[in-house]
Protein backbone atom coordinates (compact mmCIF):
# COMPACT_ATOMS: atom_id res chain seq x y z
CA UNK A 1 0.00 0.00 0.00
CA UNK A 2 1.16 3.55 -1.08
CA UNK A 3 -0.38 6.40 0.74
CA UNK A 4 -0.16 10.24 0.73
CA UNK A 5 -0.55 11.90 4.07
CA UNK A 6 -1.44 15.31 3.78
CA UNK A 7 0.75 17.54 6.01
CA UNK A 8 -1.47 18.90 8.48
CA UNK A 9 -2.15 14.49 9.51
CA UNK A 10 1.32 14.56 9.89
CA UNK A 11 1.43 15.37 13.84
CA UNK A 12 -1.98 13.76 14.36
CA UNK A 13 -0.43 10.53 13.00
CA UNK A 14 2.23 11.02 15.60
CA UNK A 15 0.14 11.78 18.57
CA UNK A 16 -1.72 8.39 17.83
CA UNK A 17 1.74 6.32 17.35
CA UNK A 18 2.76 8.14 20.65
CA UNK A 19 0.12 6.96 22.26
CA UNK A 20 1.58 3.24 21.88
CA UNK A 21 4.92 4.44 22.18
CA UNK A 22 7.79 6.60 22.77
CA UNK A 23 7.70 9.01 19.67
CA UNK A 24 11.54 10.31 19.31
CA UNK A 25 11.54 13.39 16.60
CA UNK A 26 13.79 15.83 15.34
CA UNK A 27 12.86 19.61 16.48
CA UNK A 28 14.73 22.31 16.69
CA UNK A 29 16.89 23.47 20.58
CA UNK A 30 16.93 26.73 21.84
CA UNK A 31 19.33 29.20 19.37
CA UNK A 32 21.71 26.36 17.59
CA UNK A 33 21.81 26.14 14.38
CA UNK A 34 20.85 22.21 14.60
CA UNK A 35 17.58 20.20 15.63
CA UNK A 36 17.85 17.53 17.79
CA UNK A 37 16.57 14.37 18.16
CA UNK A 38 14.42 13.92 20.87
CA UNK A 39 11.34 12.60 23.08
CA UNK A 40 8.53 14.29 21.06
CA UNK A 41 6.14 15.58 23.03
CA UNK A 42 3.90 17.64 20.42
CA UNK A 43 6.83 20.38 20.10
CA UNK A 44 7.27 21.70 16.43
CA UNK A 45 9.25 19.32 14.17
CA UNK A 46 12.45 20.30 12.08
CA UNK A 47 12.41 18.59 9.30
CA UNK A 48 14.65 20.77 7.29
CA UNK A 49 17.90 19.59 7.85
CA UNK A 50 19.34 16.27 9.28
CA UNK A 51 20.30 17.03 13.11
CA UNK A 52 24.01 17.06 13.80
CA UNK A 53 23.63 14.02 16.58
CA UNK A 54 22.56 11.16 14.61
CA UNK A 55 19.81 9.22 15.88
CA UNK A 56 21.68 5.96 16.82
CA UNK A 57 22.10 7.90 20.23
CA UNK A 58 18.72 6.08 21.20
CA UNK A 59 20.50 2.31 20.44
CA UNK A 60 23.90 3.19 21.58
CA UNK A 61 23.13 6.57 24.02
CA UNK A 62 26.16 8.51 25.57
CA UNK A 63 25.52 6.51 28.95
CA UNK A 64 23.23 3.47 29.54
CA UNK A 65 22.88 0.70 31.93
CA UNK A 66 24.10 -3.00 30.34
CA UNK A 67 22.47 -4.65 34.59
CA UNK A 68 22.20 -3.45 38.15
CA UNK A 69 24.63 -6.12 40.02
CA UNK A 70 23.03 -6.38 43.73
CA UNK A 71 24.82 -7.59 46.39
CA UNK A 72 23.29 -10.48 48.51
CA UNK A 73 25.20 -12.38 51.61
CA UNK A 74 28.61 -12.59 49.70
CA UNK A 75 27.49 -13.17 45.81
CA UNK A 76 25.59 -11.24 43.32
CA UNK A 77 21.95 -10.86 41.90
CA UNK A 78 22.01 -8.91 38.31
CA UNK A 79 18.98 -7.14 37.20
CA UNK A 80 17.78 -5.62 33.82
CA UNK A 81 15.70 -3.04 32.59
CA UNK A 82 13.25 -3.92 29.57
CA UNK A 83 14.06 -2.11 26.56
CA UNK A 84 10.99 0.72 25.80
CA UNK A 85 9.06 0.19 22.29
CA UNK A 86 9.98 3.33 20.43
CA UNK A 87 9.59 5.36 17.37
CA UNK A 88 12.30 7.11 15.50
CA UNK A 89 10.82 9.82 12.93
CA UNK A 90 12.14 11.79 10.23
CA UNK A 91 15.67 9.98 9.95
CA UNK A 92 17.25 10.53 6.65
CA UNK A 93 18.66 7.62 4.44
CA UNK A 94 22.61 8.51 5.20
CA UNK A 95 21.12 7.45 9.17
CA UNK A 96 19.28 4.38 8.05
CA UNK A 97 22.23 3.01 6.02
CA UNK A 98 24.35 4.01 8.81
CA UNK A 99 22.04 1.67 10.99
CA UNK A 100 21.87 -1.39 8.68
CA UNK A 101 25.63 -1.13 9.10
CA UNK A 102 25.92 -0.97 12.89
CA UNK A 103 22.89 -3.66 13.06
CA UNK A 104 25.53 -6.42 10.90
CA UNK A 105 28.39 -4.73 13.04
CA UNK A 106 26.27 -5.50 16.45
CA UNK A 107 24.70 -8.87 14.62
CA UNK A 108 27.95 -10.77 13.65
CA UNK A 109 28.53 -13.25 15.90
CA UNK A 110 28.67 -12.63 19.23
CA UNK A 111 25.93 -10.75 19.04
CA UNK A 112 25.26 -7.86 21.35
CA UNK A 113 22.03 -8.29 23.31
CA UNK A 114 22.48 -4.76 24.79
CA UNK A 115 22.14 -3.15 21.49
CA UNK A 116 19.41 -6.10 19.80
CA UNK A 117 16.93 -5.42 23.06
CA UNK A 118 16.87 -1.66 21.89
CA UNK A 119 17.26 -2.33 18.44
CA UNK A 120 14.12 -5.07 18.28
CA UNK A 121 11.43 -2.11 19.75
CA UNK A 122 12.65 0.22 17.48
CA UNK A 123 9.98 1.26 14.18
CA UNK A 124 11.17 3.45 11.82
CA UNK A 125 10.03 6.28 9.79
CA UNK A 126 12.42 7.25 7.20
CA UNK A 127 12.13 10.72 5.28
CA UNK A 128 14.28 11.25 1.41
CA UNK A 129 16.29 13.46 1.54
CA UNK A 130 15.03 16.55 -1.27
CA UNK A 131 17.25 19.44 0.28
CA UNK A 132 20.59 17.87 0.73
CA UNK A 133 22.87 19.75 3.25
CA UNK A 134 25.62 21.32 1.61
CA UNK A 135 28.34 19.28 3.45
CA UNK A 136 26.59 16.14 2.26
CA UNK A 137 28.47 13.63 -0.11
CA UNK A 138 26.02 10.50 0.40
CA UNK A 139 25.59 9.43 -3.11
CA UNK A 140 29.11 9.27 -3.35
CA UNK A 141 28.65 6.38 -1.44
CA UNK A 142 25.24 5.40 -2.20
CA UNK A 143 23.43 5.66 0.71
CA UNK A 144 21.51 8.81 -0.40
CA UNK A 145 19.47 10.74 -0.85
CA UNK A 146 16.64 8.28 -1.48
CA UNK A 147 16.07 4.91 0.94
CA UNK A 148 15.75 1.99 -0.62
CA UNK A 149 15.54 -0.16 2.18
CA UNK A 150 15.69 -0.68 6.19
CA UNK A 151 12.96 1.45 6.95
CA UNK A 152 9.62 0.52 8.22
CA UNK A 153 7.87 2.88 6.66
CA UNK A 154 9.57 5.94 4.05
CA UNK A 155 7.74 9.57 3.81
CA UNK A 156 8.59 11.99 0.58
CA UNK A 157 8.15 15.72 1.49
CA UNK A 158 5.96 16.69 -1.81
CA UNK A 159 4.04 20.01 -2.38
CA UNK A 160 0.93 18.80 -0.63
CA UNK A 161 2.13 16.41 1.83
CA UNK A 162 4.07 13.20 2.62
CA UNK A 163 4.04 10.21 0.23
CA UNK A 164 4.04 7.53 2.06
CA UNK A 165 6.15 3.69 1.35
CA UNK A 166 5.83 0.60 3.24
CA UNK A 167 9.16 -1.07 3.74
CA UNK A 168 7.49 -4.15 6.62
CA UNK A 169 5.09 -5.59 8.23
CA UNK A 170 5.34 -2.98 10.88
CA UNK A 171 5.01 -0.35 8.56
CA UNK A 172 1.74 -1.64 6.68
CA UNK A 173 0.14 -2.14 9.96
CA UNK A 174 0.96 2.00 10.71
CA UNK A 175 -0.98 2.53 7.58
CA UNK A 176 -3.62 0.44 8.21
CA UNK A 177 -4.38 1.72 11.84
CA UNK A 178 -3.98 5.67 10.78
CA UNK A 179 -6.01 4.84 7.46
CA UNK A 180 -8.06 7.65 8.45
CA UNK A 181 -5.44 10.16 7.82
CA UNK A 182 -4.09 9.56 4.65
CA UNK A 183 -5.85 9.89 0.71
CA UNK A 184 -4.85 7.71 -2.28
CA UNK A 185 -1.76 8.41 -3.93
CA UNK A 186 -1.62 9.06 -7.64
CA UNK A 187 1.11 8.74 -10.51
CA UNK A 188 1.27 12.36 -10.46
CA UNK A 189 2.65 12.41 -6.90
CA UNK A 190 5.54 9.59 -8.11
CA UNK A 191 6.88 11.40 -10.54
CA UNK A 192 7.49 14.37 -8.05
CA UNK A 193 8.78 12.34 -5.52
CA UNK A 194 11.13 11.49 -8.75
CA UNK A 195 12.06 14.67 -9.87
CA UNK A 196 12.33 16.00 -6.21
CA UNK A 197 14.76 13.30 -5.54
CA UNK A 198 17.16 13.62 -8.87
CA UNK A 199 17.34 17.06 -8.20
CA UNK A 200 18.38 16.55 -4.84
CA UNK A 201 20.96 13.81 -6.53
CA UNK A 202 22.09 16.42 -9.11
CA UNK A 203 22.73 18.98 -6.13
CA UNK A 204 24.95 16.28 -4.24
CA UNK A 205 26.91 15.43 -7.69
CA UNK A 206 27.46 19.28 -7.40
CA UNK A 207 28.77 19.62 -4.55
CA UNK A 208 30.66 16.41 -4.60
CA UNK A 209 32.70 16.99 -7.82
CA UNK A 210 35.67 18.23 -5.58
CA UNK A 211 35.32 14.17 -3.90
CA UNK A 212 36.19 10.76 -4.27
CA UNK A 213 34.85 7.33 -5.32
CA UNK A 214 35.24 5.10 -2.05
CA UNK A 215 38.27 3.31 -5.04
CA UNK A 216 39.70 6.80 -4.71
CA UNK A 217 39.22 7.07 -1.24
CA UNK A 218 41.21 3.67 -0.33
CA UNK A 219 44.10 5.11 -2.73
CA UNK A 220 43.88 8.56 -0.21
CA UNK A 221 44.17 6.62 2.42
CA UNK A 222 47.75 4.69 1.24
CA UNK A 223 48.89 8.28 0.30
CA UNK A 224 48.15 10.26 2.88
CA UNK A 225 50.92 12.07 5.46
CA UNK A 226 49.07 11.06 8.29
CA UNK A 227 52.02 12.06 10.61
CA UNK A 228 51.66 15.43 8.93
CA UNK A 229 47.84 15.65 9.26
CA UNK A 230 47.83 14.42 12.80
CA UNK A 231 49.55 17.24 13.64
CA UNK A 232 46.25 19.43 12.65
CA UNK A 233 44.08 16.86 14.72
CA UNK A 234 43.36 17.78 18.34
CA UNK A 235 42.08 14.49 18.97
CA UNK A 236 39.06 15.94 20.78
CA UNK A 237 36.97 13.09 19.31
CA UNK A 238 33.98 15.32 17.90
CA UNK A 239 34.10 13.43 14.45
CA UNK A 240 33.11 10.32 16.27
CA UNK A 241 30.82 11.29 18.40
CA UNK A 242 28.41 12.97 15.27
CA UNK A 243 29.43 10.10 13.29
CA UNK A 244 26.32 7.54 12.69
CA UNK A 245 28.50 4.41 12.18
CA UNK A 246 31.41 5.31 14.93
CA UNK A 247 30.53 2.81 18.14
CA UNK A 248 33.13 2.36 20.37
CA UNK A 249 31.91 2.46 24.01
CA UNK A 250 33.75 1.87 27.06
CA UNK A 251 31.69 -0.13 30.03
CA UNK A 252 32.32 1.04 33.54
CA UNK A 253 31.03 -0.09 37.31
CA UNK A 254 29.29 2.97 38.79
CA UNK A 255 28.75 1.91 42.59
CA UNK A 256 29.58 -0.03 44.99
CA UNK A 257 28.25 -2.91 46.72
CA UNK A 258 25.56 -2.53 45.01
CA UNK A 259 25.73 -0.45 41.53
CA UNK A 260 25.01 -0.07 37.82
CA UNK A 261 27.42 -1.55 35.43
CA UNK A 262 26.98 1.37 32.85
CA UNK A 263 27.84 1.55 29.15
CA UNK A 264 28.95 5.14 27.76
CA UNK A 265 30.52 6.20 24.02
CA UNK A 266 34.46 6.49 24.04
CA UNK A 267 36.39 7.47 20.69
CA UNK A 268 39.28 5.42 19.06
CA UNK A 269 40.45 9.53 18.45
CA UNK A 270 40.53 9.77 21.94
CA UNK A 271 44.78 9.77 23.17
CA UNK A 272 43.69 7.12 25.98
CA UNK A 273 42.03 5.00 23.94
CA UNK A 274 44.13 1.64 23.19
CA UNK A 275 46.52 2.57 26.26
CA UNK A 276 46.89 -0.34 28.43
CA UNK A 277 47.29 -0.97 32.17
CA UNK A 278 51.14 -0.97 32.55
CA UNK A 279 51.23 2.36 30.13
CA UNK A 280 51.86 0.46 26.93
CA UNK A 281 50.18 2.68 24.14
CA UNK A 282 49.86 0.82 20.66
CA UNK A 283 48.43 3.81 18.98
CA UNK A 284 50.00 6.86 20.48
CA UNK A 285 49.96 9.45 18.11
CA UNK A 286 47.06 11.69 16.45
CA UNK A 287 48.33 10.26 13.04
CA UNK A 288 48.50 6.75 13.77
CA UNK A 289 45.03 7.39 15.38
CA UNK A 290 43.15 9.19 12.50
CA UNK A 291 44.85 6.58 9.97
CA UNK A 292 43.35 3.60 11.96
CA UNK A 293 39.76 5.40 11.71
CA UNK A 294 39.57 5.97 8.20
CA UNK A 295 41.03 2.17 7.55
CA UNK A 296 38.43 1.05 9.99
CA UNK A 297 35.77 2.96 7.71
CA UNK A 298 36.99 2.52 4.45
CA UNK A 299 38.85 -1.09 4.64
CA UNK A 300 37.77 -3.07 7.77
CA UNK A 301 34.39 -2.19 7.90
CA UNK A 302 33.55 -2.89 4.02
CA UNK A 303 35.32 -6.43 4.37
CA UNK A 304 33.34 -7.12 7.66
CA UNK A 305 29.73 -6.05 6.65
CA UNK A 306 29.80 -5.15 2.53
CA UNK A 307 28.97 -1.76 3.42
CA UNK A 308 31.47 1.11 3.74
CA UNK A 309 31.88 2.91 7.20
CA UNK A 310 31.16 6.19 5.67
CA UNK A 311 27.43 7.12 4.60
CA UNK A 312 28.43 10.57 3.63
CA UNK A 313 26.55 12.84 5.64
CA UNK A 314 29.72 15.15 6.22
CA UNK A 315 29.04 15.53 9.99
CA UNK A 316 32.31 15.12 10.89
CA UNK A 317 34.41 17.49 8.50
CA UNK A 318 31.11 20.48 10.27
CA UNK A 319 32.16 19.19 13.58
CA UNK A 320 36.04 19.05 13.23
CA UNK A 321 37.89 21.95 15.08
CA UNK A 322 40.71 21.73 13.34
CA UNK A 323 38.81 22.27 10.46
CA UNK A 324 40.04 19.12 8.42
CA UNK A 325 37.67 18.60 5.48
CA UNK A 326 37.66 14.80 6.28
CA UNK A 327 36.69 13.50 2.91
CA UNK A 328 39.31 15.07 1.02
CA UNK A 329 41.62 15.14 3.97
CA UNK A 330 42.88 18.25 3.28
CA UNK A 331 43.69 20.55 6.78
CA UNK A 332 41.70 23.98 5.87
CA UNK A 333 43.90 25.82 8.29
CA UNK B 1 20.60 -12.47 26.24
CA UNK B 2 22.72 -10.14 27.74
CA UNK B 3 25.93 -11.29 27.19
CA UNK B 4 27.17 -8.09 29.49
CA UNK B 5 26.13 -10.34 32.62
CA UNK B 6 29.00 -12.36 34.13
CA UNK B 7 29.48 -15.53 35.86
CA UNK B 8 30.72 -15.82 39.20
CA UNK B 9 33.46 -17.59 40.71
CA UNK B 10 34.44 -17.54 44.41
CA UNK B 11 38.10 -16.90 44.80
CA UNK B 12 39.51 -20.21 46.63
CA UNK B 13 42.91 -20.02 47.12
CA UNK B 14 45.50 -17.41 46.87
CA UNK B 15 49.05 -17.52 46.40
CA UNK B 16 51.83 -15.67 46.04
CA UNK B 17 54.03 -15.90 43.30
CA UNK B 18 56.05 -12.69 43.67
CA UNK B 19 55.67 -9.38 45.34
CA UNK B 20 53.28 -7.88 42.95
CA UNK B 21 51.88 -10.66 41.41
CA UNK B 22 49.33 -13.39 43.09
CA UNK B 23 48.06 -16.61 41.63
CA UNK B 24 44.34 -16.85 42.32
CA UNK B 25 42.31 -20.06 42.27
CA UNK B 26 38.47 -20.07 41.48
CA UNK B 27 35.74 -22.21 41.92
CA UNK B 28 32.27 -21.12 39.72
CA UNK B 29 29.63 -20.73 41.62
CA UNK B 30 27.17 -21.92 38.26
CA UNK B 31 27.31 -25.02 38.26
CA UNK B 32 25.21 -25.37 35.30
CA UNK B 33 27.53 -23.08 33.30
CA UNK B 34 29.23 -24.41 30.50
CA UNK B 35 32.76 -23.30 30.97
CA UNK B 36 36.19 -25.06 28.94
CA UNK B 37 38.66 -23.10 28.23
CA UNK B 38 41.63 -23.54 25.75
CA UNK B 39 45.10 -22.68 26.38
CA UNK B 40 46.06 -19.50 25.51
CA UNK B 41 41.90 -18.05 25.97
CA UNK B 42 41.23 -15.47 28.82
CA UNK B 43 38.19 -14.34 30.76
CA UNK B 44 37.34 -11.11 31.30
CA UNK B 45 36.91 -10.20 35.43
CA UNK B 46 35.05 -8.09 37.18
CA UNK B 47 35.34 -6.50 40.27
CA UNK B 48 31.68 -5.11 41.08
CA UNK B 49 32.21 -1.74 42.03
CA UNK B 50 35.64 -1.05 40.35
CA UNK B 51 35.15 -2.22 36.66
CA UNK B 52 35.85 -5.22 34.56
CA UNK B 53 39.43 -6.09 32.43
CA UNK B 54 40.88 -8.66 30.87
CA UNK B 55 43.19 -11.48 32.31
CA UNK B 56 44.58 -13.86 30.23
CA UNK B 57 43.69 -18.04 32.09
CA UNK B 58 46.68 -19.42 33.18
CA UNK B 59 45.80 -23.00 33.99
CA UNK B 60 45.38 -26.13 31.66
CA UNK B 61 41.86 -27.42 31.23
CA UNK B 62 44.01 -30.48 31.38
CA UNK B 63 43.45 -30.27 35.68
CA UNK B 64 40.01 -29.48 36.07
CA UNK B 65 40.91 -26.19 37.65
CA UNK B 66 40.49 -22.28 36.90
CA UNK B 67 43.44 -19.90 37.62
CA UNK B 68 44.22 -16.67 36.83
CA UNK B 69 47.70 -15.06 37.39
CA UNK B 70 47.20 -10.83 38.41
CA UNK B 71 50.14 -8.94 38.77
CA UNK B 72 48.97 -5.03 40.39
CA UNK B 73 48.82 -2.83 36.63
CA UNK B 74 45.86 -0.83 37.47
CA UNK B 75 42.49 0.16 39.34
CA UNK B 76 41.07 -4.03 38.58
CA UNK B 77 44.10 -6.04 39.44
CA UNK B 78 44.57 -3.69 42.57
CA UNK B 79 40.80 -4.66 43.11
CA UNK B 80 41.86 -8.23 42.41
CA UNK B 81 44.57 -8.52 44.46
CA UNK B 82 43.01 -6.80 47.43
CA UNK B 83 40.09 -9.59 47.41
CA UNK B 84 40.20 -12.40 49.94
CA UNK B 85 39.40 -16.40 49.65
CA UNK B 86 35.67 -16.39 49.43
CA UNK B 87 34.96 -13.11 47.40
CA UNK B 88 33.10 -13.67 44.53
CA UNK B 89 34.32 -12.15 41.05
CA UNK B 90 32.22 -12.06 37.57
CA UNK B 91 33.48 -14.05 35.31
CA UNK B 92 32.68 -13.56 31.53
CA UNK B 93 34.44 -15.90 28.69
CA UNK B 94 36.42 -18.01 28.20
CA UNK B 95 37.26 -15.24 25.38
CA UNK B 96 39.83 -15.26 22.24
CA UNK B 97 41.01 -18.05 20.12
CA UNK B 98 43.48 -19.80 22.04
CA UNK B 99 46.65 -21.24 21.22
CA UNK B 100 46.10 -23.45 17.36
CA UNK B 101 47.06 -26.67 19.19
CA UNK B 102 45.30 -28.66 15.79
CA UNK B 103 47.78 -26.54 13.12
CA UNK B 104 50.71 -26.32 15.88
CA UNK B 105 53.83 -28.86 14.98
CA UNK B 106 55.01 -31.35 17.56
CA UNK B 107 58.00 -29.74 18.34
CA UNK B 108 57.13 -26.17 20.20
CA UNK B 109 59.78 -23.81 21.55
CA UNK B 110 57.41 -21.72 24.12
CA UNK B 111 59.55 -18.26 24.95
CA UNK B 112 57.81 -15.57 27.49
CA UNK B 113 59.07 -12.45 29.08
CA UNK B 114 58.02 -11.06 31.99
CA UNK B 115 54.24 -11.34 33.18
CA UNK B 116 53.52 -12.69 29.76
CA UNK B 117 54.30 -16.23 30.88
CA UNK B 118 51.32 -16.52 32.61
CA UNK B 119 49.01 -17.37 29.67
CA UNK B 120 52.15 -19.81 28.69
CA UNK B 121 52.16 -21.45 31.59
CA UNK B 122 48.63 -22.99 30.85
CA UNK B 123 50.17 -24.39 27.19
CA UNK B 124 53.10 -25.96 29.20
CA UNK B 125 51.41 -27.52 31.84
CA UNK B 126 48.65 -29.09 29.01
CA UNK B 127 51.92 -30.57 27.44
CA UNK B 128 53.18 -31.85 30.40
CA UNK B 129 49.39 -34.18 30.72
CA UNK B 130 49.01 -34.88 27.20
CA UNK B 131 53.40 -35.28 26.89
CA UNK B 132 53.00 -38.29 24.20
CA UNK B 133 51.37 -36.45 21.72
CA UNK B 134 54.17 -33.46 21.12
CA UNK B 135 57.53 -34.01 20.45
CA UNK B 136 60.42 -31.98 21.32
CA UNK B 137 59.70 -29.27 23.83
CA UNK B 138 61.31 -25.88 24.89
CA UNK B 139 60.74 -23.43 27.72
CA UNK B 140 62.78 -19.93 27.73
CA UNK B 141 61.35 -17.56 30.10
CA UNK B 142 63.23 -14.41 31.03
CA UNK B 143 62.04 -11.89 34.07
CA UNK B 144 63.12 -8.77 35.73
CA UNK B 145 65.22 -10.18 38.69
CA UNK B 146 64.42 -13.53 40.18
CA UNK B 147 62.26 -12.12 42.33
CA UNK B 148 60.05 -11.33 39.68
CA UNK B 149 59.81 -15.32 38.35
CA UNK B 150 56.84 -16.60 38.37
CA UNK B 151 55.61 -20.70 38.87
CA UNK B 152 59.29 -21.43 40.11
CA UNK B 153 58.08 -24.49 42.41
CA UNK B 154 56.84 -25.90 38.86
CA UNK B 155 60.06 -26.01 36.27
CA UNK B 156 61.68 -29.52 38.03
CA UNK B 157 58.46 -30.70 37.22
CA UNK B 158 58.54 -29.36 33.61
CA UNK B 159 62.27 -30.89 33.21
CA UNK B 160 61.12 -34.57 34.67
CA UNK B 161 58.21 -34.47 31.67
CA UNK B 162 61.27 -34.39 29.15
CA UNK B 163 60.88 -30.36 28.71
CA UNK B 164 64.21 -28.35 28.27
CA UNK B 165 63.91 -25.27 30.70
CA UNK B 166 65.83 -22.13 30.53
CA UNK B 167 65.29 -19.59 32.76
CA UNK B 168 67.00 -16.12 32.76
CA UNK B 169 67.02 -12.90 34.58
CA UNK B 170 67.83 -9.12 33.22
CA UNK B 171 69.17 -8.17 36.72
CA UNK B 172 71.01 -10.81 38.41
CA UNK B 173 72.47 -10.77 41.92
CA UNK B 174 74.47 -13.02 44.54
CA UNK B 175 70.98 -15.24 45.35
CA UNK B 176 70.89 -15.99 41.61
CA UNK B 177 72.89 -18.40 39.77
CA UNK B 178 71.37 -19.13 36.94
CA UNK B 179 71.71 -16.95 33.51
CA UNK B 180 71.41 -13.71 33.18
CA UNK B 181 70.46 -11.71 30.17
CA UNK B 182 67.83 -11.52 27.43
CA UNK B 183 65.20 -14.37 26.48
CA UNK B 184 67.40 -14.80 23.26
CA UNK B 185 69.84 -15.67 24.74
CA UNK B 186 68.56 -19.20 26.36
CA UNK B 187 66.83 -19.81 22.95
CA UNK B 188 70.86 -19.60 21.57
CA UNK B 189 71.33 -22.32 23.90
CA UNK B 190 68.81 -24.52 22.68
CA UNK B 191 69.18 -27.56 20.06
CA UNK B 192 66.36 -26.89 18.20
CA UNK B 193 64.58 -27.92 14.76
CA UNK B 194 62.30 -25.79 13.08
CA UNK B 195 58.54 -26.48 14.65
CA UNK B 196 56.25 -23.98 15.75
CA UNK B 197 56.92 -20.90 18.32
CA UNK B 198 54.31 -19.83 21.20
CA UNK B 199 55.43 -16.07 22.34
CA UNK B 200 54.41 -14.31 24.86
CA UNK B 201 55.84 -11.12 26.10
CA UNK B 202 57.10 -7.24 25.56
CA UNK B 203 56.87 -6.17 21.67
CA UNK B 204 60.75 -5.77 21.70
CA UNK B 205 61.38 -9.52 23.14
CA UNK B 206 58.14 -10.95 20.69
CA UNK B 207 60.43 -9.55 17.72
CA UNK B 208 63.93 -10.25 19.07
CA UNK B 209 62.75 -14.27 19.79
CA UNK B 210 60.83 -14.06 16.36
CA UNK B 211 63.47 -12.89 14.68
CA UNK B 212 66.26 -15.65 15.90
CA UNK B 213 63.62 -18.48 15.46
CA UNK B 214 63.05 -17.19 11.76
CA UNK B 215 66.76 -17.34 11.56
CA UNK B 216 67.08 -20.79 12.78
CA UNK B 217 64.32 -22.16 10.38
CA UNK B 218 61.32 -21.32 11.65
CA UNK B 219 58.37 -20.47 9.17
CA UNK B 220 56.45 -16.79 10.23
CA UNK B 221 53.28 -18.55 10.00
CA UNK B 222 54.36 -21.27 12.76
CA UNK B 223 55.39 -18.57 15.30
CA UNK B 224 51.95 -17.45 17.14
CA UNK B 225 52.06 -14.84 19.49
CA UNK B 226 49.62 -13.74 22.49
CA UNK B 227 49.07 -10.20 21.74
CA UNK B 228 48.05 -8.13 24.95
CA UNK B 229 45.70 -5.03 24.09
CA UNK B 230 43.51 -2.75 26.21
CA UNK B 231 39.77 -4.82 26.56
CA UNK B 232 36.09 -3.63 27.14
CA UNK B 233 33.83 -5.98 25.59
CA UNK B 234 35.29 -9.22 24.59
CA UNK B 235 32.42 -9.53 21.68
CA UNK B 236 34.73 -7.65 19.44
CA UNK B 237 31.77 -4.44 19.50
CA UNK B 238 33.80 -1.68 21.62
CA UNK B 239 37.34 -1.59 19.01
CA UNK B 240 39.54 -0.71 21.90
CA UNK B 241 41.65 -3.96 21.07
CA UNK B 242 42.08 -3.23 17.18
CA UNK B 243 45.20 -4.49 15.25
CA UNK B 244 44.63 -3.50 11.93
CA UNK B 245 41.77 -5.26 10.92
CA UNK B 246 41.83 -7.65 13.74
CA UNK B 247 39.94 -7.72 16.90
CA UNK B 248 42.62 -9.29 19.68
CA UNK B 249 39.11 -10.24 21.56
CA UNK B 250 37.82 -12.70 18.59
CA UNK B 251 40.72 -13.21 16.27
CA UNK B 252 42.97 -13.38 18.90
CA UNK B 253 44.84 -13.00 21.54
CA UNK B 254 47.10 -15.79 19.51
CA UNK B 255 47.78 -14.35 16.25
CA UNK B 256 50.64 -15.87 13.65
CA UNK B 257 53.80 -13.64 13.44
CA UNK B 258 52.90 -12.98 9.75
CA UNK B 259 50.02 -11.48 10.38
CA UNK B 260 50.74 -8.73 13.09
CA UNK B 261 54.32 -8.63 12.97
CA UNK B 262 54.42 -4.74 11.41
CA UNK B 263 51.94 -4.02 14.15
CA UNK B 264 54.30 -5.36 17.42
Amino acid sequence: MIALLPKENLIPLLIRLGEKMEVIAPVAKGEGPDPVFVTWRGQALALDKSPLIPPIEFLLPQKEVLFRYVQESGSYTFEETPPKTRLVFGMRPCDLQAMAVLDKIFGSEPKDGAYFGKRRWTTLIALNCTSPGEDCFCSQLGSGPEASNGFDLLLTELGDGYLAEIGSPAGMLILRDCSDLLKEADEAHFSEKHRLLESAKGSLDLQAGQGRSLRQMRQAIKDADWEALGKHCLSCGGCTFVCPICHCFNILDLGVPDGERIRCRDSCILSGFSRMAGGANPRRSPGERMRNWYLDKFEYIPKKTGFAGCVGCGRCSRTCLAEIDRFTLEAKR
Amino acid sequence: MNQYIPLQAEIVDIDIESPNTYLISLALLNDSAEFHYKPGQFVMVSVFGLGECPISITSTPTRGIFQLCIRRAGKITNGIMDSRVGDILGIRGPCGNGFPLEDMKKDIVIAGGGSGFATLRSLINYIVDRREEFGKVAVAYGARTRRDLYFMQEYKGWQQAGIDVGITVDIGDESWKGNVGLVTSIIDQFELKPGSAAICGPPVMINAVADKLMKRGFDHSDIYVSMERHMKCGLGKCEHCMIGPYHACLDGPVFSYDKVKSVI
